[in-house]
Parts: structure tokens; C-alpha cells; sequence
């Protein structure tokens, strides 16, 4: 079931620029937490850095200069030095930003990639018939192909693949990015229910009211740091937060 | 009897079906039955070398095509299996039917010694890492002349079989099996997982799948394929050298593959099989053989940018706009769910 994360201390830089500065985030077992904040403010890198693609840039060096210090806690057990790949099998599994399915494939075949997982067949095909009741677009869109869809199906593909390798703590990167407001909201209703499953979720949105509205705590990060945590409700009431960083 | 009408049966849902299947068995038959026709030793040399060619196209698609390691160094998994074969029968006396597959063998170890390093190159990157192997390789053929034949090579194989006939059912059988077997491989889920490398690996590891061990996977695999087909080489033509290595050994198979149709497995098979007898048979004109052969290929790449082999599936079946089953181009209704086909 559900598994809480525990982030300590999280810096990221690359070369001389930090992207992340000693980020303190906490989510509980099967609790749905936003973090929203400008565009450029290190989102994105948190959520790299939690999955292991940030260390994976490091070890592959595609990127020179990527420093990573700082604790990252899944559960009982300290997932930072694992490789990308070990940290999803152990239940933390991103849904990364832009969608990113796999074009030339069909969305069946998106959502088999996304099973490797799951050792057993009929565990899988449950799974499938589970992520096709939550979006039923993708049943009906089955042997098409992936690149055709439209960016609201894009994006529910790309967060069923997600669920297929069955998630603890499923972090999604701005879903909402360039959808209009009528594929929006029937999106983040789908991503409600994820919620009821007993999945917790690590949300990040640029969109900070649609984000906290379903949040059960909240972090607004900019420049790379914790600049306020809290409640929803405190955080979209603090006029100074409102104002400097969520441009409502 | 009883099995017969089980073949007739599958015969008839699952080939016939297809005017692609059946142009694959029609194909394939005729393969088999062709030297009861014509014992034109010239036409079995070139089908023969064709077949061989096929197996080492088809391991390019498969490494550069499914899981996009674009290799242009393929030669050196040729050459492996080639001079490994060749030494073996003329320094240890081993028969065609064992150095054979201990050729295959060695050219998979390259494959992984090549694919370690290459692990963390991408695209034009690794292309042009792989481009150095063969070259390093020719480097140790010459600096070792009187063990590997230096450069005129390794004469005096033995030969692969006793009769030109013969010979042509080993190449050609064996090229039907690795044909199947690595289509099999890249409709199962480690062929599903090479095609989501190729399209974005940062996913894939994201989504929990070793990438590492699946590349190097797509590495032996490719590279135990192009031993082989190197080892028949050496045996049928009885030697080794060191143009097994060079340049246009690379490149041979891309530009086979890409005419055909990449990440398909029929596509280098009916690129192979068009170009290679091409080629061979425009001896007839020499001055302008190689001018006609690069026309026709720039021909098809401006033409048909996905290849040629997709290109003539998709006149002779099209898909249902309703189940996306496909069906045969003449079927006006589908096949599986009846309904309206549009013309
Ligand atoms: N690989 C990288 N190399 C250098 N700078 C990067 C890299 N990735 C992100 N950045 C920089 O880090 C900052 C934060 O990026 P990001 O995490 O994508 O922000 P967000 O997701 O909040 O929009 C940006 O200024 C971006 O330019
Ligand atoms: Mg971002």
C-alpha cells in the first residue's frame, strides 16, 4: 500500500548554477501534496532528482558538472543512490513533465511499456482494465497511435503508463501544461480519484489554485527553495504569497 | 489428417488473409523449391550470398532499427565471425559445423566488449564510436600478419558444403530461422522494450526497466547474428580478409535496411533481396552499374522515406478505421468487426 517520502536537505546544481537549495518536503503515506511555483523555479528538478534521473544524467554524463547531495526517504528505506529503474520498482514512479508517450507506439502497447513491473499477467491486465475505467479514451483509442492523440489524451496516457507499474506515491509534472481550461478540470477529476485508490500523489503544477484546491498540504518553491509551506487554504490566503509567487 | 485440417485452418484465418502473409509464404516457398528448377550455379552463388547478407541486415535493423543504437561499425561483428571461423578450421582443423557457431559466438563477446563502452553514447555520438571498431580491428589484422594473413587474408577454408546445392539449402534455411526467431524477438515485450528505448530512454528507466541490461541485450544479439552470417561468408567464399572490415562492410547493411524499411524485420529482407541480385546482375553494364544502383536508391529514400517493404504494405492492406485490424486492400468491410472499409 501506500508508503510515505521523506526529502532532506535535496540540493541539486548544475556547474556553478544551484537549481535546487536544500529542499525539505514531506509526504505522507497515501497523501495527495502540490508544489507549485514560477516557471524556471526547480520543479521539475525536484522531481527528477526523486526519481533517479538526476543521478542517472550524472553516472551517464551526458551533463558535466551535476552535483546531488541531500536525503531522500520512500518508506523505511533511503532511495537516494539507487539507480532511476529501482527507485519506480520500489513504488516511487514519475510522470513526467510534457507527457514524453512513446509516439510511434499504441496506446496499448504505452501502457505495456508501463507494466514491465508487474511480473504477473493477470495482475497486469487488471491493472489495464483499471487505468482503461479511469480513462476510457484510452480503451477506445487502443491500437492508435500514441503521437496522434490529442494533448489532454496524451496526458492521461502518460499518467496511466504511470499506473501501471502500480505507484506508492505517483509524481505527475504539470499535467495541466497546455491544456485548455474544459480538458483541464475533468483531468484533475480523474487525478482525484487516483487519490481514492490509496495512491499518494506528489503533484506539481503551475496552475497553483487547481493544484492546492485538491492538495492536503501545499509547498511553493522559487529560485529553487521552500519559500512557503502549509494548508491550502493558508497558502491561498497569504496575500504575499498570492502576489509574489502564484501571480493570482 | 486431423492435424492437416488444423494447418488448413490456420492457413486459411491467419495467411490468407493477408495479401502480406501470403506474398511472405509465396516468397519463402519458392525459396525452398527453386533449385529443383534451375541448377544455374551463378543464380544459386548469388541467392546464397543474398541469404547471408539478409541475416547480417537483419541484425542491423534489429540493434540500429528497433533499439535506435545506431551502428556504423557493423563490420566488426561481420569480421569477428569471419576471421574467428576462418582461423579455427585453418589453424585447428574445426569443421564449417562447429566454427560456424563458435564464430557467431565470439562476434556476440564483441558485441558485449563494444557495447559496454557505447552504453552511455547517444545517437550521432554512438554512430561515430562504432565507426572505429572494424577500423581498430584491421589495425590488428596487419600488425599480425603471419597469423591472420595480413592483407590478402586467410585462404583455403574448407569449404561450407560439398555441393553448390547443398550449400544454398544451409544458407538459406538458416536465414529463414534467424529471420523468425528475431521477428518473434521484436514482437515480444523485449522487442516492445527496445522500441521505447529508441524513442526515449530517460522513460523507459523511469518507468523501472534496466535500459542498461536490454542495450546490451540488443548488442549480442545483433552481434551474434552478423558473426554468424560473416562465419558462412568465410566458408562459402573459403576465405577471410580484411575487406570483411572495411568501410562499405558498414554501410552495406544501413543502406540495405533503410531502403527496405527500418524497425521491421521484413523490410532489410526485402531490401537485401532486391539490391544484392541488383547489383550483382548490373555487372552486365559495369560503367554504369554503381551510377544505376545509387539512383534507384536515392530514388526510393526520396520517394518512400519509411522504405519500400512498408510502403508496398500498406497499398495491399489497410487498416480498419473502427478495431484498426488490418485487412486485405480488395475487403470492402473488415474482417473483425464488419465494418465499412474506406476505399
Ligand atoms: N540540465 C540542466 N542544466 C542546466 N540548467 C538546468 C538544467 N535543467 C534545468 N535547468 C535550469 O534549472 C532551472 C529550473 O528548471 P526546472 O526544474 O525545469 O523548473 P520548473 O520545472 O519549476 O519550471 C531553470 O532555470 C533551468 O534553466
Ligand atoms: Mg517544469
Amino acid at each position: 500500500m501506500a508508503e510515505g517520502l521523506r526529502v532532506q536537505g535535496l540540493s541539486v546544481s548544475y556547474g556553478p548554477a544551484l537549481i535546487v537549495h536544500e529542499v525539505d518536503l514531506e509526504v505522507g503515506a497515501g497523501a495527495t501534496v502540490s508544489v507549485v511555483g514560477p516557471n524556471g523555479a526547480g520543479k521539475t528538478t525536484v522531481l527528477r532528482a526523486l526519481s533517479g534521473l538526476v543521478l542517472w544524467e550524472k553516472s551517464s554524463s551526458r551533463q558535466a558538472g551535476v552535483q546531488l547531495v541531500g536525503e531522500v526517504w520512500f518508506g523505511q528505506e533511503r532511495v537516494d543512490h539507487l539507480p532511476a529503474h529501482q527507485i519506480a520498482s520500489r513504488g516511487l514512479i514519475l510522470c513526467p513533465e510534457r507527457r514524453r508517450p512513446f509516439r510511434e507506439m499504441t496506446v496499448e502497447e504505452n501502457l505495456q511499456a508501463g507494466a514491465y513491473l508487474v511480473r504477473s499477467r493477470k495482475v497486469a491486465q487488471q491493472r489495464m482494465a483499471e487505468v482503461c475505467r479511469l480513462f476510457p479514451v484510452l480503451r477506445e483509442r487502443g491500437r492508435q497511435r500514441a503521437g496522434t492523440l490529442s494533448g489532454g489524451e496524451q496526458q492521461m496516457l502518460a499518467i496511466g503508463r504511470a499506473l501501471m507499474g502500480g505507484p506508492k506515491l505517483l509524481m505527475i509534472d504539470e499535467p495541466s501544461t497546455g491544456l485548455a481550461p474544459l480538458v483541464k478540470q475533468p483531468l484533475f477529476a480523474r487525478i482525484r480519484e487516483i487519490k481514492t485508490l490509496g495512491i499518494g500523489i506528489l503533484l506539481v503544477e503551475q496552475d497553483a489554485e487547481l493544484a492546492l484546491s485538491m492538495a492536503d498540504s501545499g509547498y511553493v518553491l522559487s529560485q529553487g527553495r521552500v519559500v512557503a509551506q502549509g494548508s491550502p487554504a493558508e497558502l491561498l490566503a497569504d496575500e504575499v504569497v498570492r502576489r509574489s509567487y502564484l501571480g493570482l | 489428417m486431423f492435424r492437416l485440417r488444423i494447418l488448413g485452418r490456420y492457413l486459411h484465418s491467419e495467411i490468407l488473409v493477408l495479401p502480406a502473409r501470403v506474398l511472405a509464404l509465396v516468397f519463402i516457398a519458392a525459396l525452398l523449391v527453386l533449385p529443383l528448377f534451375s541448377g544455374d550455379s551463378y543464380l544459386l552463388m548469388v541467392l546464397i550470398l543474398t541469404a547471408i547478407f539478409t541475416m547480417y541486415a537483419v541484425s542491423w535493423d534489429l540493434l540500429a532499427g528497433y533499439a535506435g543504437q545506431i551502428s556504423l561499425g557493423h563490420a566488426l561483428f561481420f569480421g569477428v565471425g569471419a576471421y574467428t571461423a576462418a582461423l579455427l578450421n585453418t589453424k585447428l582443423g574445426l569443421s564449417p559445423a562447429f566454427g560456424i557457431p563458435l564464430g557467431a559466438v565470439t562476434a556476440m563477446t564483441s558485441g558485449l566488449l563494444v557495447g559496454v563502452p557505447c552504453l552511455r553514447l547517444r545517437r550521432h555520438y554512438l554512430a561515430l564510436a562504432t565507426l572505429a571498431f572494424p577500423l581498430m580491428l584491421t589495425g590488428i589484422v596487419f600488425a599480425f600478419p603471419e597469423f591472420t594473413g595480413g592483407e590478402l587474408g586467410i585462404y583455403a577454408i574448407t569449404r561450407l558444403a560439398a555441393t553448390r546445392v547443398v550449400e544454398y539449402y544451409i544458407a538459406i534455411g538458416t536465414m529463414l530461422l534467424v529471420v523468425a526467431l528475431l521477428w518473434k524477438l521484436t514482437t515480444s515485450r523485449v522487442g516492445l522494450i527496445f522500441h521505447a528505448i529508441r524513442e526515449d530512454e530517460v522513460v523507459v528507466r523511469a518507468l523501472g526497466i534496466d535500459t542498461i541490461r536490454y542495450k546490451l541485450l540488443a548488442f549480442m544479439v545483433s552481434g551474434l547474428v552478423a558473426g554468424l552470417s560473416g562465419a558462412l561468408y568465410a566458408h562459402f567464399l573459403r576465405t577471410a580478409g580484411p575487406s570483411n572490415l572495411d568501410l562499405f562492410m558498414s554501410f552495406h547493411p544501413v543502406i540495405w535496411t533503410i531502403f527496405g524499411g527500418a524497425a521491421t524485420i521484413y523490410g532489410p529482407v526485402t531490401g537485401v533481396f532486391l539490391l544484392f541480385p541488383a547489383l550483382e546482375y548490373l555487372r552486365a553494364v559495369p560503367e554504369y552499374r554503381m551510377l544505376i544502383f545509387a539512383l534507384l536508391i536515392l530514388l526510393v529514400l526520396r520517394l518512400l522515406p519509411g522504405g519500400l517493404a512498408p510502403w508496398i504494405r500498406d497499398r495491399l492492406e489497410k487498416q480498419c478505421p473502427n478495431c484498426r485490424m488490418n485487412n486485405a486492400f480488395v475487403r470492402s468491410t473488415c474482417r473483425a468487426c464488419r465494418s465499412q472499409l474506406t476505399p
